[in-house]
């Protein structure tokens, strides 16, 4: 048991341990993008203007209606998860701020912008978040949610925020998705252009999906 | 001209060659060698100066016995000791390839390589453990050329007729520097090796006749302190850079040899220094470093100048590209004088073939020091793809660094100071002719005679390190108390107040020359008079001008900066100074070696196909020279070389 | 053959304690077929001639193997030629350009003097697990133990790396992610390596973060500024096998 102890607090405090647990968390929360946005599609399902059944009031009513604790329980593993993306993230960068010294001209060869901006759109997205959960999840009834959405996207700035956010998360993941093969161990040299591939589309589709629905908003699609 | 008369000494420290057959000699003498107990060897305080091949080999080997080993490095780390320019590979009869090799044939092939001018016993020592070696560092993790089956790989390398080179593709010399450069820092984790790098030895101490320290300076900090041990272990390399321009690193030094050899070691055969062929030319006034290029190259490539000095001229010029020549025009000068080796005979025939080329104004290349390599035949027989196959690294190489591509125009080439055969003297036991001192690799004289085989280095500086020195150290350590002399004793203030006051002297000349351009002009001097091809009349010139350019340098060197903290102008002039000390004897021993053999050639004994003429008659020994003051000409020491396994023969490669 | 006049911004730095600064230099009548050294060498040949002291930088073999020569140039250890800085030549550069000189730079990396640093971090984490631990003599016949060519072909293109530091250097991180999984590589692959591998992997990586090296966020500069080639799969094979390693110690599975 002790072994199992201490070779667990080696390694949580290790550089690679601690990035595995940051690729762990990212995965957890890349997952939970797909499910959200899986329930996030459901507003192209009727429209209640036109006096359909809306599928998204649906299913919120249906989360809602689930019990307390089970919800509870998400919501807070969820939290958890981020928290732990988060609090390990920043770590990892202040020792890496503090690992280096500073050159009086900087180059810059392979590192991708999104990779080099991982903190500052994390931090764009986490901003994003408390917002969104403000007016989105803790306001509102569930049973029309269809129309709170569609009067929130009508505000040109609200929408502005939400799809520079959007890209932001773009950005975010599209290092991500590749950097957890590495991470995981999983990259060679021959696959490595896939995984990029993987993570370009994964970001785009994600990512444009959810912004599309502002975008439909703006645009009058959705009314 | 006057002719030197050399002392010569009648006295001959022994070489403690064991009795019997030499196929038992090292058997007899491991059987009967003195050992020493596991707990007694941490009080044995060994000094190790040097991590190349044979210093890091040698003190890993010794911390894992037990031994109290300390190590000195002039680089930032170990690992960077210039052993890892080593390219092509690394001999041992291990007869893999079933082609009828044998520790005899590879004892014999390395004795006819150097010309005969190599202790028998030593030689056959070295190809008995050199099957050992592989061993060693397969297990290491060395990760050596394989073939498909998974077994070891082997190449074919000049002089020898069979494979029997283990190679790891063209950096055999790094990867087994790094084998031994582990060992070493598995023995520094484990606290049984002190590591001094950036540490640079600057003398030696010797107590009551004995080496017993050394006095280093700190290049960080300029401290200068002494280490005192029971033994020194001088595994410092060679004196290739005592011509300026070398393949060696900008840092290879005699500074250290040259030190032991002031303090009573006597300088065996300095003269036997090899010029490797195929080089890269010097292309400036400004140029550092010749860099090599594989002697493989020579399967291949064709080696001419123009007939013609006209065309030669405009080639330097620029005004006519080396393709544009005719067929009718180029002297194939190889082919031509040695119509059956042509363009493969061996290395000093070559290097010889191409300055006689230069001195007639037929050379090519700015400085008109350089001969073309032409692969225009080759390509067209066998197609570029499979040239490329062949040498496609190489080809990057050579236009990475002169913008040429050769697949359009011949390289250019030109021969250049690569590896010294002589060294510190040293007898069976590797041990100087001061007791305690003991000289590791390319810094002794020991295993290469006159003429050093391809992959035959890395071979002797590990047998040194891993194999010999291991056996042969407790013979000298049993005879001494451990412990017995510390830094206390009044020999290491002295040391270290000399060494002070000779660089206060450097610092205080504040002249005008700077101490690369010094050494560029001594450099220039052993090129022209004690190069490839050396007269009598040559090497009377560089012994004249030598003790000017010594004067030069103690009169007009200037030397920026303190004594204190990292001065690289000061290591420079330190290691100049050395080899201007060094210099002259290096002439004395030429001078006084009236024969040709490997690579010292002089003009005078040749014979009439331009191969060397040897005289075993008179000089088949190994030169001692002992100092004896600046002033004073060194005494010579004869050691007799007697061939009893091999046949004295004419050594010919047609 | 053209020279070249060119505009240096070198950092000097007299000792670890003092305040370091950009100064600068004219380099007039570069050859373009002069190395990078050689231009340095030129410059400071004339900076001796006038009683200023020289500028100081690492350097040995100058062909590109010992690993010595260490300069960050335009903020690109060694230039980003995929060459080190000794054979990187002048004609790589153009008449008039303004060419920055700084050290490789990172915390674990100590300045000594001007371009001059302190990589001996490097060989600790050598020395925690970077070797089999065998001793000479012990060893077997070197045919005894058959090594698939790929096997042994990987290992040697791990083993290549020189030790230069510049993937520290190039790294926004100051991570030596590159230099510790090429060596835990090399030995990893090979089945000399094998009993020791587990440990060699715990011990490399925690020397690794002993001595105040970043952490790898996966941006590959290091491999871009490596002048052998040395590929990042290498720091994903030392992550899969540090977890194995991990889980090795814990519970005793993969031991």
């Amino acid at each position: 048991m002790n072994d199992i102890i201490t070779t667990a607090c080696k390694f949580v405090t290790s550089s690679i341990g601690r990035k595995i647990i940051v690729a762990l968390t990212g995965s957890c929360l890349l997952l939970f993008l797909v499910g959200h946005l899986a329930g996030n599609m459901t507003i192209y399902g009727g429209c209640p203007a036109q006096g359909e059944p809306s599928w998204i009031d649906a299913y919120a009513t249906g989360l809602h209606s689930m019990p307390v604790w089970l919800l509870m329980s998400i919501r807070l593993g969820l939290l958890l998860i981020l928290l732990i993306h988060v609090c390990f993230t920043l770590v990892l960068k202040w020792e890496n701020y503090h690992a280096r010294t500073h050159y009086q001209k900087e180059g810059t060869m392979k590192a991708t912008l999104s990779s080099r901006t991982m903190v500052l759109t994390g931090i764009m997205i986490f901003c994003f978040l408390c917002w969104h959960l403000w007016q989105l999840t803790f306001n509102g009834d569930p049973h029309d949610c269809y129309n709170h959405v569609i009067a929130a996207f009508r505000n040109g700035w609200c929408s502005l925020f939400y799809i520079v956010a959007l890209c932001c998360l773009f950005m975010h993941v599209r290092h991500g998705v590749q950097s957890v093969f590495q991470t995981f161990g999983l990259n060679t040299r021959k696959v490595r252009p896939l995984y990029n591939i993987v993570a370009v589309l994964f970001g785009v589709v994600i990512c444009g999906a959810f912004i599309s629905i502002p975008v439909a908003v703006l645009t009058g699609i959705l009314h | 001209m006057n002719d030197i008369q050399f002392p010569v000494s009648d006295y001959m420290p022994s070489s403690c060659i064991p009795e019997g057959p030499i196929e038992q000699k090292w058997t007899k003498y491991k059987r009967e060698a003195k050992l020493i107990n596991p707990n007694n060897r941490r009080k044995y305080t060994v000094l190790i100066v040097g991590t190349g091949l044979a210093g890091g080999s040698a003190a890993a080997t010794l911390a894992e016995l037990g031994y109290n080993v300390k190590c000195f490095c002039y680089q930032d780390s170990p690992r960077r000791a210039h052993s890892i320019a080593a390219q092509g590979g690394i001999n041992a009869a291990h007869n893999y390839q079933n082609d009828g090799d044998s520790v005899y044939r590879l004892f014999y092939d390395t004795v006819k390589g150097g010309d005969f001018r190599a202790r028998e016993a030593n030689v056959y020592r070295l190809a008995e453990v050199s099957a050992n070696i592989i061993n060693q560092c397969v297990a290491q993790g060395v990760p050596f050329g394989r073939e498909y089956g998974g077994l070891l790989d082997n190449r074919s390398f000049g002089g020898a007729q069979l494979k029997r080179t283990f190679y790891s593709r063209g950096q055999t010399g790094q990867q087994l520097l790094l084998g031994a450069y582990q060992a070493m820092e598995k023995e520094i984790g484990k606290g049984h090796i002190e590591m001094h790098p950036r540490t640079e030895m600057m003398d030696l101490v010797v107590v009551d006749g004995h080496a017993k320290g050394i006095v280093v300076r700190d290049l960080v900090t300029g401290e200068i302190k002494s280490y005192a041990g029971d033994t020194v272990l001088l595994a410092t390399g060679g004196y290739g850079r005592v011509f300026y321009l070398s393949t060696n690193a900008m840092g290879c030094n005699v500074g250290a040899a040259c030190a032991c050899w002031k303090k009573g070691a006597y300088f065996a055969n300095p003269c036997f220094t090899q010029i490797h062929p195929t080089c890269i030319p010097v292309k400036g006034d400004y140029q550092s470093k010749l860099t090599l290029m594989s002697e493989s190259l020579r399967n291949d490539g064709r080696i001419w100048v123009p007939k013609s000095r006209e065309v030669a001229e405009k080639i330097r010029k620029g005004q006519m590209k080396p393709s544009d020549v005719a067929e009718g025009d180029r002297d194939y000068y190889l082919e031509r004088k040695y119509p059956s080796f042509g363009n493969l005979a061996p290395r000093d025939i070559s290097s010889r073939a191409a300055k006689e080329a230069c001195d007639d104004e037929r050379g090519v290349a700015v400085t008109g020091r350089g001969v073309f390599l032409d692969f225009k035949d080759a390509i067209a027989r066998m197609g570029k793809e499979w040239i490329d196959g062949q040498y496609g690294n190489l080809f990057d190489m050579y236009e990475e660094i002169t913008d040429v591509d050769p697949h359009e125009q011949p390289m250019m080439i030109y021969p250049a100071s690569h590896y010294t055969m002589g060294g510190l003297w040293v007898d069976y036991n590797l041990q100087s002719s001061i007791p305690g001192l003991h000289v590791l690799g390319e810094a002794n004289f020991s295993d290469h005679g006159a003429n050093r085989l391809g992959a035959s280095a890395l071979m002797q500086g590990l047998s040194d390190g891993y194999f010999v020195i291991s056996s042969t150290l407790p013979t000298y350590l049993t005879t001494i108390k451990p412990g017995s002399v510390t830094t206390a004793a009044p020999e290491f203030k002295e040391a270290e107040d000399a060494v002070k006051a000779r660089i206060q002297k450097m610092m205080d000349v504040k002249g005008t020359k700077t101490p690369d351009e010094i050494h560029r002009e001594l450099g220039k001097l052993i090129w022209e008079d004690v190069g490839m091809g050396r007269t009598k009349e040559s090497l009377m010139d560089a012994i004249e001008k030598i003790p000017a350019i010594r004067e030069e340098f103690w009169n007009n060197v200037k030397i920026v900066g303190s004594t204190e903290g990292i001065n690289a102008e000061l290591e420079k002039a330190w290691r100049v100074a050395a080899f201007l000390d060094f210099a002259q004897v290096l002439c004395y021993d030429a001078l006084a070696r009236e024969e040709s053999c490997g690579a010292h050639f002089r003009l005078e004994h040749q014979l009439d196909d331009g191969e060397a003429k040897r005289d075993d008659e008179h000089f088949a020994y190994v030169a001692c020279w002992e100092y004896k003051g600046a002033d004073q000409l060194p005494v010579l020491h004869k050691e007799p070389l007697t061939f009893e396994n091999v046949h004295l023969a004419i050594r010919s490669y047609k | 053959m053209a020279n070249l006049n060119l505009t240096l911004k070198v950092w000097r730095q007299e000792n670890a304690q003092a305040q370091g600064r950009i100064e600068t230099y004219k380099a007039t009548g570069i050859p373009e077929e002069a190395s990078f050294l050689e231009m340095l060498d030129i410059v400071n040949e004339g900076l001796v001639h006038e009683g200023k002291e020289p500028i100081h930088f690492d350097h040995d073999c100058r062909e590109g193997i010992c690993g010595m020569c260490s300069l960050t140039i335009n903020g690109v250890p060694h230039g980003g030629k995929h060459v080190t800085t000794c054979q990187l030549h002048m004609r790589q550069f153009k008449d008039g350009d303004t060419i920055w000189i700084e050290p490789f730079r990172a915390k674990a990396f100590p300045l000594l003097r001007d371009l001059m640093v302190d990589r001996s971090a490097l060989d600790k984490i050598i020395a925690a697990g970077g070797f089999v631990d065998i001793r000479t003599g012990s060893a077997p016949n070197a045919n005894n133990v058959p090594v698939r060519k790929k096997t042994a072909d990987a290992a040697f293109d791990a083993a290549a790396c020189i030790g230069c530091g510049a993937c520290v250097a190039s790294c926004k991180n100051s991570s030596a992610m590159l230099f510790t999984s090429a060596k835990a590589a090399h030995l990893n692959l090979l089945p000399q390596g094998q009993p020791e591998k587990n440990k060699r992997v715990l011990a490399m990586v925690r020397q690794m973060d002993a001595m105040g090296f970043g952490n790898c966020t996966n941006q590959y500069e290091c491999e871009a500024a490596c002048p052998k080639g040395i590929t990042v799969d290498n720091i994903a094979k030392l992550n899969r096998d540090y977890m194995i390693a991990c889980a090795s110690e814990a519970v005793g599975v993969f031991s």
